[in-house]
């Protein structure tokens, strides 16, 4: 793997990341009567920003690699979110829920294995 | 977690949980299909297919988009009322579904190392999966 690939896999992993909690944000700030405001929209639109550039890159780098090679880079997203997730939006992160993360992120990375 | 939204929890179709399970449906279904997309078009211009712009070329990629585009909109339903913490997690079936779905549809191999990898996932899911039952129960 050349250095450019790896970087764009970097930023792919990170706007993914990035989306996903821009998303959990807005859902929260959205509330039980879901009534709209301009910085829930704006941070719902954030999140769509970054997934957008999440997916093209993601569709560049499946034209040159396996989908099986891009696999264990998805699985790190798996312990990056959870924990960004504790510490980013304060949610509650248990012993057990790392070691399912953990055991998850291995499995995802076993699984490309070919 | 405890929101007082979650009180008056929707049942049945719109039960976050049902909707968790369609959203991972969808992400299998839509990951397969930008695969074929992106195989489809990477022949074409060498310039541009980094951006993965080329992948448009292909209808099949645009109804992977289409999908998607629901797909998020179920996403944003679960996010309301599950941790992220605990539906990504729960969201990586897929990587358990889809060599599955290669081995029983296109009759691919899986090595057995693979089949650990599977394994694993399946164990970590169901240690995610019961703090999300009592989540559950508490919504």
């Amino acid at each position: 793997m050349t250095w450019p690939a790896l970087i764009l896999i970097l930023i792919w992993l990170v706007t993914f990341v990035a989306g996903q909690l821009f998303f959990k944000r807005a859902m929260e700030l959205l509330g039980p009567s879901g009534v709209r405001n301009r910085k829930t929209m704006s941070i719902l639109g954030a999140g769509i920003f970054s997934m957008t550039i999440s997916f093209f890159l993601n569709l560049g780098l499946l034209q040159r690699f396996d989908l099986s090679y891009l696999y264990p880079f998805q699985g790190l997203s798996v312990i990056i979110i959870t924990v960004a997730a504790a510490v980013v939006l304060h949610e509650k992160l248990t012993l057990r829920l790392t070691i399912g993360a953990i055991l998850i992120t291995l499995g995802v990375a076993l699984v490309s294995t070919t | 977690m405890t929101g007082s939204h979650m009180r008056n929890r929707p049942s049945g179709f719109f039960n976050p949980w049902f909707q968790l399970t369609l959203n991972v449906l969808g992400v299998v279904t839509y990951e397969l299909l930008l695969k074929a997309g992106a195989t489809d078009t990477a022949r074409f211009s060498e310039a541009w297919a980094w951006t993965g712009i080329t992948g448009l070329a292909s209808p099949l990629t645009w109804l992977a988009m289409g999908l998607m585009m629901l797909d998020l909109v179920i996403w944003l339903y679960v996010l309301k009322h599950i941790p992220l913490s605990i539906a990504f997690p729960l969201s990586r079936l897929v990587d358990v579904l889809v060599p599955i779905a290669c081995w029983i549809i296109l009759k691919e191999g899986i090595s057995p190392l693979r089949w650990c990898g599977i394994a694993l996932v399946i164990i970590g899911l169901a240690i995610v999966a019961k703090p999300a039952a009592r989540l559950g129960e508490r919504l």
